[in-house]
């Protein structure tokens, strides 16, 4: 069932424009680098953005920093909240389960294909910034100045890389359990999506707030950014680790919940 | 097959009880009980004065809730005294020591040597070398609570000294210690702070000036003990890199050339007159411990540029006894009598003491 739901997500054309739409404002800024020699001050715009005009091997990380805060969560809302909702208003969700999988096998699998997309999401941003760095700007080897102001070698910025693209990763499996969360109490796909962007936007709110700073530290959105604590020389592991727990809680606690609903809910369409 | 209503329940129980236990949980580790020791308030000081050499690491928060009104021309410090800032610390002694202070996107590094120190900008890919320096404005390494704590200690009397109990500071035991200066001009109300049971380290310092919330509130959320790896400590400006030599004390003594010098009372507002070895000579510094006021003579112009960002504050006293503000503890006072001179007077003493030191200044000199 996992392989026949990964075979539908990847074949839909959709999917693929959305991750092709997601890969657009990365490209876009690259250009506009490129033909501008305007790099903003390290320090401001996205992380990293400032050191791609010397060194375009960072392109993928600045890309990543430009889609995470709104274009990736939207698109893994998007893709999730459809999984099941989706299939409710496509009418194909009894047919579904008329197979003798069951309803958790079913969820596991829209759940596996989630994930999946999310991935393959994230390491298409990098592939694609790193192709886009390299032919738009100076590549240097893949060597670096670390956030600290140590030299960072070509061994570690590329560890620290597949780190940070994991952590991502794991960042947006949280939105993602939002969005099948809401998935399998409504048959309107939109409404699912929309319900999991509500949760980010509220989060990404109450995190400017100094008013909200006791709930702070379970923000769904709070710890996104860590990732730029994988460049600090050495690693601050605090944040990263702490945004790590949050996801996995939010993602155990909302699966439990989607599973709780959709094993026992009456499905009529 | 759809579950029965006791099935449904069951499953949704169990989603209540893993959402509880989770939520419950940093409640629960956060509600572990401090074990107290008695130690005499006295010894707590000394033992808080005596941790300079413990070697630790640690990552901390320091949160000011205080809106000084001294506009663009001192950004840095009203920001370190109104936001809250992260820093991590790697601590092995004065002479070996890294703080970097935390941005989301960005970081400042504090690196301190034996002969002075680099300061590491990655907003401006910058490196600054300094030289130590008598006396400078404030840095967020001066805010960490073992900075701050052995300062605002190492001048109590033990009569202004009480215990206060226990609670856990990251994760350690920490025995309370509260200051409560006696001096009338004194504007900060009490100072606590939290001393580590094992290693006198203080971990965390809140200082607390007429309202009920502390108008400084600077703590460690981790701190381990042991000597950090020197290559962590030790700093190289990266290539690339601006690399910059700190104009500071050159600004010190241009000063104190420049600054026209008139005799100073030996006392001000009831505080005694004190010197610091460094320090221009024309500068006015009075008082001891965390009551502390500094007389500055000034050009007119620069006076008249600061009092009007006094004005702007709607806490501004300007009653012919010289234009005062008060940010928390902290109060300021422009002195601008008819002339090229005028007085600058801050310090942790309440707006009548300011009043009180600007009648005893002498009229300031003409700028040299």
């Amino acid at each position: 069932m996992i392989a026949v739901e990964l075979h539908k997500l990847f074949r839909r054309p959709r999917t693929w424009t959305t991750i092709a739409v997601l890969n657009a404002l990365p490209l876009l800024v690259a250009v506009l680098l490129q033909l501008t020699d305007l790099a903003p001050r390290p320090g401001e715009g996205p992380p990293f953005l400032s050191a791609v005009l010397t060194n375009g091997t960072l392109f993928p990380l600045a890309a990543l920093a430009i889609v995470l805060p709104l274009f990736l969560p939207i698109a893994v809302a998007v893709v999730a909240g459809d999984s099941v909702a989706g299939e409710a208003q496509a009418g194909t969700l009894r047919y579904l389960l008329a197979r003798p999988a069951g309803r958790t096998r079913l969820l596991v699998a829209k759940l596996v294909s989630v994930f999946a997309f999310v991935l393959v999401t994230v390491v298409v941003v990098a592939a694609v910034g790193y192709v886009v760095g390299t032919t738009l700007f100076e590549a240097q080897p893949i060597a670096g100045t670390s956030v600290s102001g140590s030299t960072l070698t070509p061994e570690e910025l590329t560890g620290r890389t597949v780190l940070a693209i994991g952590y991502v990763t794991v960042s947006m499996l949280g939105v993602a359990a939002f969005a099948l969360f809401f998935s399998t109490f409504t048959d309107s796909p939109l409404g699912a999506t929309l319900g999991a962007l509500a949760v980010l936007v509220t989060s990404s709110l109450l995190f400017t707030l100094d008013a909200a700073s006791p709930i702070a530290p379970y923000l769904p959105t709070r710890y996104w950014l860590a990732f730029v604590d994988l460049f600090r020389d050495p690693i601050l592991w605090r944040d990263v680790v702490r945004g790590l727990a949050l996801q996995g809680v939010y993602v155990g606690v909302l699966l439990t919940a989607a599973w709780a609903n959709f094993t026992t809910k009456d499905i009529t369409s | 097959m759809v579950a029965s209503g006791y099935g449904a329940a069951r499953r949704w129980a169990v989603v209540a009880v893993l959402a509880g236990v989770l939520l419950a949980l940093p409640s629960v580790v956060g509600a572990l009980p401090a074990s107290d020791a008695d130690v005499p308030a006295p010894q707590l000081r000394a033992d808080a004065l005596a941790s300079a050499d413990v070697a630790f690491s640690g990552y901390a928060e320091s949160a000011g809730g205080l809106t000084l009104p001294v506009g663009d021309r001192l950004s840095r410090l009203s920001d370190l005294v109104s936001d809250r800032t992260l820093m991590r610390v790697w601590d092995a002694g004065p002479d070996r020591r890294r703080v970097d202070v935390l941005a989301a996107g960005g970081e400042t590094g504090y690196h301190a040597d034996g002969a002075g120190g680099w300061v590491w900008e990655y907003e401006d890919a910058r490196a600054t070398r300094t030289a130590p320096s008598p006396l400078s404005l404030p840095t967020p390494p001066d805010l960490l609570p073992t900075s701050l704590g052995r300062r605002l200690l190492s001048e109590a009397a033990d009569e202004e000294l009480s215990r206060i109990g226990a609670r856990r500071v990251a994760g350690r035991d920490a025995l309370g210690l509260r200051l409560v200066p006696w001096a009338p001009a004194a504007a900060v109300e009490r100072v606590d702070v939290w001393v580590d049971a094992a290693s006198g380290l203080p971990l965390q310092v809140q200082v607390f000036g007429a309202a009920d919330v502390p108008a400084l509130d600077t703590r460690y959320l981790d701190l381990e003990l042991g000597s950090p790896d020197p290559a962590v400590t030790s700093f190289v400006p990266p290539p690339g890199a601006r690399v910059a030599l700190d104009r500071e004390r050159d600004l010190l003594e241009q000063a104190d050339r420049r600054i026209a010098r008139v005799p100073l009372p030996a006392e001000l507002a009831g505080l005694p007159r004190r010197t610091i070895e460094g320090a221009p000579a024309a500068v006015g510094l009075y008082g001891r411990g965390v009551t502390l006021l500094a007389a500055v003579p000034v050009a007119g112009r620069l006076a008249r540029d600061v009092a009007g960002t006094l004005r702007a504050s709607p806490e501004a006293v300007d009653d012919g006894r010289g234009l005062r503000v008060a940010a928390g503890p902290l109060g300021l006072l422009v002195l601008d009598p008819p002339g090229e001179g005028a007085w600058l007077v801050a310090g942790t003493v309440t707006l009548d003491a300011l009043a009180a030191a600007a009648a005893a200044l002498p009229p300031p000199a003409e700028e040299g």
